[in-house]
């Protein structure tokens, strides 16, 4: 069970000091699977790993690894998934990889907070069942039986291509009415993590901290162009906005445009995004 | 506490016409400020140790200690340091323009309590500003206090505040000035050091004395834990304290250290009401 | 008692419609929010709690307190923009009206009041819903509320049948709500079922817990966002600053706006010139937590958390300040 083997070995690398903090999931005195970090073997019993391990662990890793200081390293329970957004991080040199040993799971999908019966979207059409990078793989037993759900992204998107830009700004501005500016979107992205958010400016310089429509435009719209080629789709963002504004679909939007016309997935490979980054001398669309 | 309220709404400030501007040392500006619709308020509502929100209309709002207890004209003078967004707008204005206002907010330096006292006046950098109206004061009422020992420090000879007050300050009766910088220039005779070393070689008696220190919390922590080795105990120690605020008359919520609001609560403490704070004040 | 049928209840409130904006629970894209609405059709009457709550409608994510013309040539001008619309607020939670009754302790009671929360809160009426049961995340009667507590309002309803039971409790709802089509009934009434009480940790154990791992070991998972004072009844940080919306010939325009803010965000007390005295994400738990449990009780009187739960519900990561409070009182688990 791929429990049992997540806490045995947690409790082998705490145990023998290869590892100074295991980041991983647990469950809450309300039965919450939520983040977890161990730093003693005695307590691995508290890790779980089930259809509710949702978060991308991987946004952690920056900040614990500052925290053990020049040499300490931390492991961590990443889905297929979350390698991704761990391959980003690496690839912008934000992390160093030999600071951290990766538990790649095998997944088979996680749930809807709301819904528990059903895969979360992103899942239902993913095919990537296999951690990308890891230091050791904790293999899939069996495939548990949890319905797929209806969810069918390609027909999502075309059904919103045939929308007409008046209908598209009519369908987000509707959403960002919600939004909160709560920035939990932001806060839970790996790879959102400027020092200071260019839309949290103490000068307002570029949007300013109200709730205007104008405003929130800016930020949601800003922010998914700043994550473009960096976005890896794990839909975090959307799972933890209190008002249920479909966020990751713009993201999705922006990856599909970026692999039609650069052929680069981000977070397959630990490569920086050519968007801005790469300058080849070919013209495009010529 | 005294807080004015312009037409009952407290966020209103008041308007004060900038009168002269001068330059304190690099990047510190000294702007004298003339309030425009005082309404036959006069200045001695602001107490030595208050402070006021000042706007740079457009930008927005922060607080400062007021610097001066009563000019000839009835302004009020303000030290601003440039170093973020409303300060440098404070810093791009001229004379005539106007600023709001908004005070006085805060307690003060229990100015009773400090009479029949020797006073020991300890000033760190522009921390300095909130004490140059206690000096004013005094002058004002000599008979009432005791012997006055000022201890004025900063990081050069440049930095020092308001250099063209320490002769008239020399002047007051039983009064002795002490500079410290960190680092001389070529003019500089006098002493070299932290204000830590200066107190220490002064060391002022701690008997029938109260000492207030203001400046860099780090130099607060450090002086006035001299203060207490050179005898003076929690109760007779002052000190002004800061904090990020926006509001400044207990609503906002964001200057709290522990339980206590430095902007009502405050930001002039007792060292034994400090000692009691949950959290750090730095 | 006094008995209501919901069809009654509804024409009765189309009229009231004229003079006051409506506020009440919606349904908008799967989510229950408290919201001015254009209908009645709109007003949801099953709910458990809306993930927003009534503050915002006291107390706006952003409002303008000034519209100021900035001319250079010491001709300022400043004007006040005081709020002047009606509101009634329909089924509002017992959590809900005790989180105004927090947030009139500190914007109105401790001086000076504040005249935009004062505007908004003499006109309006709150009509509360009483709940049938507590829910999951719930925890009311830990912090001296309770599912039918009529705190805060001046209207209670409570389901019954096919209708309401009313209370009119303040001269304010007697003087709205009097020509009420209600029938006198017999009726008994059972109480909701009360969950069991979480501990609350006193100003001695927190004192005493100030520098306690307890912090850093909850305080670890935080992603420092703000959901949780947003959602929050009783969190009222906020910033006040100005922008400029425009002008013309040398002449600006701009709004002093005053908008939300979070202890719990990173930048929070961080000052001009950088230092940052809540640098960490243990300082800042800490700091939100102790506020609702002994600053503001210090401060104001009261206790200000209400026990809604939204925080809980609400938090990416697992956050949960009833844990938190088990944890201080009774230790680890």
């Amino acid at each position: 069970m791929q429990t049992k083997l997540l806490q045995e070995h947690a409790q082998m690398l705490l145990d023998t000091a290869q590892v100074e903090c295991v980041i991983g999931y647990s469950l809450s005195p309300r039965g919450l699977t939520r983040p977890m970090f161990i730093y003693r073997g005695e307590d691995v019993e508290q890790l779980v790993w089930n259809q509710h391990s949702s978060h991308n662990l991987a946004k952690y890793l920056r900040e614990k690894i500052v925290d053990l200081g020049d040499t300490g390293k931390v492991a961590v329970v990443l889905k297929p998934c979350d390698t991704k957004s761990l391959n980003v991080l690496v690839a912008e040199h934000k992390i160093d990889r030999l600071r951290v040993h990766v538990i790649g799971m095998a997944c088979s999908g996680v749930v809807k907070d709301n819904n528990q019966e059903r895969l979360q979207d992103r899942c239902v059409e993913c095919e990537m069942k296999q951690p990308l990078v890891y230091d050791y793989l904790i293999a899939a037993e069996h495939t548990p039986e949890v319905s797929p759900g209806e969810f069918d992204q390609d027909s999502w998107q075309t059904e919103f291509e045939d929308y007409s830009s008046e209908q598209k700004a009519e369908f987000w501005l509707a959403h960002f009415d919600r939004c909160l500016r709560c920035y939990a979107c932001r806060q839970v992205c790996p790879v959102c993590d400027c020092p200071t958010c260019l839309f949290e400016r103490d000068d307002s310089l570029w949007v300013g901290p109200g709730s205007s429509i104008q405003e929130k435009r800016m930020f949601h719209l800003g922010r998914a162009y700043h994550l473009a080629g960096r976005c890896t789709g794990c839909n975090e963002c959307e799972r933890v906005c209190p008002v249920n504004i479909p966020i990751s679909k713009i993201n999705q939007k922006l990856a599909q445009v970026i692999e039609g016309e650069f052929g680069f997935r981000a977070g397959i490979e630990a490569v920086p995004s050519p968007l801005l980054t790469v300058v080849s001398g070919k013209e495009y669309g010529g | 506490m005294i807080t004015r309220n312009l037409n009952d709404n407290c966020w209103l400030p008041h308007l004060g016409k900038i009168s002269s501007i001068d330059n304190l040392g690099p990047e510190i500006k000294l702007l004298r400020v003339h309030l425009a619709n005082g309404n036959g308020h006069s200045n001695e509502e602001f107490q030595p140790g208050q402070f006021a929100f000042i706007s740079a209309f457009g930008v927005g709002e922060a607080p400062f200690g007021i610097a001066s207890i009563l000019t000839d004209d009835g302004s009020l003078e303000f030290a601003i340091q440039r170093l973020g967004n409303v300060t440098t707008a404070l810093h791009e204005l001229a004379v005539g323009d106007l600023i709001g206002v908004r005070g006085p907010l805060g307690n003060s330096f229990p100015m009773e309590k400090l009479e029949d006292k020797n006073l020991v006046v300890i000033g760190g950098g522009i921390g300095g500003a909130p004490l140059r109206p206690v000096i004013q004061y005094v002058n004002n009422n000599r008979n009432k206090f005791g012997e006055l020992t000022i201890l004025w420090a900063a990081r050069s000879p440049s930095h020092l505040m308001f250099r063209e007050d320490y002769e008239s300050w020399r002047n007051i009766p039983n009064t002795n000035l002490h500079l410290t910088v960190d680092q001389p220039d070529d003019e500089w005779d006098g002493h070299v050091g932290l204000i830590t070393e200066l107190l220490d070689q002064v060391n002022p008696s701690s008997k029938n004395a109260i000492a207030i220190t203001c400046g860099p919390p780090v130099m607060i922590f450090y002086a006035d834990k001299l203060l207490s080795e050179l005898g003076f105990s929690p109760d007779n120690r002052y000190v002004t304290l800061e904090a990020r605020m926006h509001c400044g008359i207990g609503k906002c919520g964001r200057c709290n250290i522990g339980e206590k609001l430095v902007c009502v609560d405050g930001p002039v403490f007792s060292m034994d009401e400090v000692e009691n704070f949950l959290e750090g004040y730095f | 008692m006094n008995y209501i049928r919901q069809e009654d209840l509804h024409n009765w409130l189309a009229d009231i419609g004229e003079e006051y904006r409506l506020t009440a629970p919606v349904e908008k894209d799967g989510v229950i929010l408290y919201e001015p609405i254009q209908s009645l059709d709109e007003i949801v009457w099953d709910f458990e709690k809306p993930v927003n709550s009534i503050k915002e409608i006291f107390f706006p994510q952003t409002e303008i307190l000034m519209e100021l013309q900035i001319s250079g040539n010491g001709s300022d001008e400043i004007k006040e923009v005081i709020p002047t619309e009606k509101n009634i607020l329909l089924n509002v939670r017992p959590c809900d009206a005790h989180g105004l009754n927090c947030l009139d302790a500190m914007f109105l009671d401790d001086s000076p009041p504040d005249v935009y929360y004062a505007a908004r809160r003499q006109n309006s009426v709150v009509m509360g819903l009483s709940c049938s049961h507590m829910g999951e995340s719930c925890f009311c009667t830990s912090v001296g509320g309770s599912p039918g507590d009529t705190v805060g309002m001046d209207v209670m309803l409570s389901k019954y049948e096919e209708g309401f039971l009313v209370e009119l409790l303040t001269p304010i709802g007697e003087a709205l709500f009097s020509d009420l089509p209600v029938t006198e009934q017999v009726i008994e009434v059972e109480s909701p079922f009360e969950k069991g009480l979480f501990p609350v940790p006193n100003e001695e154990i927190l004192k005493k817990s100030f520098d306690s791992e307890l912090w850093g070991m909850q305080a670890e998972r935080c992603i420092s966002c703000r959901i949780c004072a947003y959602v929050c009844p009783t969190c009222r940080c906020f910033d006040i600053r100005d922008e400029v919306v425009g002008g013309s010939n040398g002449t600006k325009q701009a709004n002093r706006i005053r908008c939300w803010d979070s202890c719990a965000s990173e930048a929070y007390r961080r000052i001009a010139g950088g230092h940052n005295p809540r640098a960490s994400k243990i300082e800042r738990l800490r700091n939100r937590v102790l506020c609702k449990l002994y600053y503001y009780p210090q401060q104001y009187g009261m206790l200000s958390c209400v026990g809604c739960g939204r925080c809980i519900d609400a938090c990416p990561v697992g956050m949960d300040i009833t844990e938190i409070m088990s944890v201080l009182v009774e230790g680890p688990a």
